[in-house]
């Protein structure tokens, strides 16, 4: 018998379609991310392992607080996390004083020569795409001759030399988002140029300024090559730390689990917090430009 | 009127910029044509031309190429399957998350974590709970299913470090091509599915063309931060097995930390630099011009 369907029956065979497909895409979608994430998951799970269990890779295990407890009290990390938190801190704040104000004037300001604006801009771009090691000989000559690497403000000063043409160009892009119109009226109105930066431009651009600041901290916070090179045991920061657990063959894996979950985990958090400003900071400039 | 004042705001901003960047940089080529070595304090540092440059270029005999070159091949080699490998499968991933399934959020912030992991802490991590051969995932599996586990690490060094960057750094192309992909109108998602346009068409020939700038971005990008990684190579291979996984700024380091040859150091940098910025601008060219058609 061809019997016609009703329109009911259509529907709902269309919906179960639907539903269908939806919970396939979910599981390969979930499946993607599982798999993707499984090294920090296991290594974030190992963590809440005592050594002995963590020997051999497993699921199954008894959490225990003792290795987190273990790694926290070590002296040596203290001073690895006390490190970062200063270069992170102090960096990405210096950088953003300097940063801002000079997005600031490149967006608003008037120079002698009209073109200026733009050419200091394409300056700070360019820094961007010099790689540290063209830097690393003459700064690590210094450092030595002076004893700068025995001083956090050494490395400090490096991480800002680096950093500002970040804060520069993403800043560029929000700034350039305040209607040039309220800019000229307050000119009018008798502002001087630090009060429309201090009372206008840095309220207006928040969202960009804890953006660029949550990129800059969480660059500086996982910085490497100059961290390595530039500093002494005083001074080195967490991803030098991280380093010394090269040479341990499959030794101490709870530990080393414990002490890169403290590693990572206020970057990721970070990176989480600001990744919608960052795609917008990133590509804003370049796509349209 | 206040045009002089404008200078003061961006001028500490270059002051700093400049002595912790461009000063050295000159710096560096300076050095370069300079015969210095720190661990010879007897030898007077003297002016020595392009020296520096011919110890790694000159081929004196053509059986036994110097390293140099097998090092530039190895650091075009790992950061240009890197680029691609992460263009496509970030490509791919991002079709995969460029959907509205309950949860995606969850997944696409999950896929995204690797990005911000420091290098080193993915590198160790990678190494001793994965790939290790008796303690990690991989010994253990490949024990279960039967098979002799060899170590990767030393076996096949670049393909390794490659698949850990491209780990790191996928979710980087992902994060900009889905903002590209979800820039997309919906009129125009709407009109294709009402010209009847397949799968393959709608994603081939109209998307891929409108996300062009956004891969753009992704690529010089990833170049211009793939190219300066070091601390990965540092804590999987050390460049070894001998100098089989080494970059030009492992060597770079490897230079001036072991052999103290300031001379010679400053001539590998110098070359790295100008390697890095002659690649970034033919690829910015060729983009360019790709997408310009």
């Amino acid at each position: 018998m061809n019997r016609t369907r009703t329109i009911q029956e259509v529907q709902r065979s269309m919906r179960l379609k639907k539903i269908f497909r939806v919970s396939v895409m979910s599981a390969i979608i979930y499946a993607a991310a599982i798999i993707y994430f499984f090294p920090i998951l296991y290594m974030f799970l190992s963590g809440f392992k005592s050594e002995f269990q963590a020997v051999r890779p497993s699921f199954v295990f008894k959490p225990t607080l003792e290795t987190y407890g273990k790694v926290l009290s070590d002296p040596n990390m203290y001073g690895y996390l006390r490190n970062s938190f200063f270069q992170v801190f102090a960096g990405t704040l210096i950088s953003l004083v300097l940063g801002m104000p000079a997005a600031f004037v490149l967006v608003f300001g008037k120079f002698r020569k009209r073109e200026s604006n733009e050419k200091i801009y394409m300056w700070f771009i360019t820094t961007i795409l010099l790689p540290p090691v063209a830097v690393l000989i003459p700064l690590y000559t210094w450092y030595q001759t002076f004893n700068l690497n025995r001083t956090p403000l050494g490395l400090l000063i490096a991480y800002i030399g680096f950093h500002v043409p970040i804060v520069v160009w993403m800043l560029y892009s929000f700034v350039s988002d305040i209607p040039v119109e309220i800019m000229e009226a307050s000119e009018i109105d008798g502002c001087t140029r630090m009060q429309q930066l201090l009372f206008m431009a840095v309220p207006l651009a928040r969202t960009g300024i804890i953006a660029s600041g949550l990129l800059v901290a969480v660059f500086i916070w996982n910085e490497f090559f100059l961290g390595f090179n530039l500093t002494s045991n005083v001074t080195a920061t967490l991803p030098v730390y991280m380093a010394r657990f090269r040479e341990q063959q499959g030794m101490f894996i709870a530990q080393l689990s414990a002490s890169s979950t403290i590693a990572i985990l206020p970057a990721v958090v970070l990176g989480w917090m600001t990744q919608k400003s960052l795609v917008k900071g990133l590509t804003m400039g370049a796509v349209k430009g | 009127m206040k045009k002089k004042h404008d200078w003061v705001f961006v001028l500490p901003a270059i002051l700093v910029v400049a002595v912790m960047t461009q000063v050295p940089f000159i710096l560096t080529i300076v050095y370069s044509t300079l015969r210095w070595n720190l661990a010879r304090p007897d030898m007077p540092i003297k002016f020595a031309g392009i020296d520096n440059y011919l110890y790694f270029m000159r081929i004196e005999n053509w059986k036994e190429i110097p390293e140099f070159y097998s090092i530039v091949w190895q650091t075009v080699m790992i950061t240009g399957l890197t680029l691609a490998i992460c263009t496509i499968t970030g490509f791919l991933m991002s079709l995969l998350l460029d959907t509205t399934v309950p949860g995606v959020n969850f997944a696409r912030t999950l896929i995204l974590g690797p990005f911000f992991v420091m290098s080193t802490a993915s590198g160790v991590i990678w190494k001793t709970t994965i790939l290790n051969t008796t303690f990690g995932w991989y010994g253990v599996i490949a024990k279960a299913l039967g098979f002799t586990s060899v170590d990767l690490l030393s076996y096949y060094p670049i393909p390794v470090i490659i698949f850990l960057f491209v780990w790191q750094w996928m979710p980087f192309f992902v994060l900009v091509i889905l903002a590209g992909l979800q820039g997309i109108s919906f009129d125009l998602i709407d009109s294709m599915r009402i010209d009847g346009v397949n799968w393959f068409q709608a994603t081939f020939l109209i998307k891929l063309p409108m996300i062009t700038n956004h891969i753009r971005v992704a690529v010089m990008l990833g170049l211009i931060f793939i190219v300066k990684e070091f601390g990965l190579i540092l804590v999987t291979t050390a460049g070894g097995p001998g100098t089989r996984s080494y970059t030009l700024p492992y060597a770079v380091y490897m230079e001036v930390f072991n052999a103290s040859n300031v001379g010679r150091a400053s001539a590998l940098a110098t070359m790295t630099v100008a390697m890095t910025l002659i690649a970034v601008n033919m690829l910015y060219r060729s983009l360019k011009k790709r997408s310009a058609i």
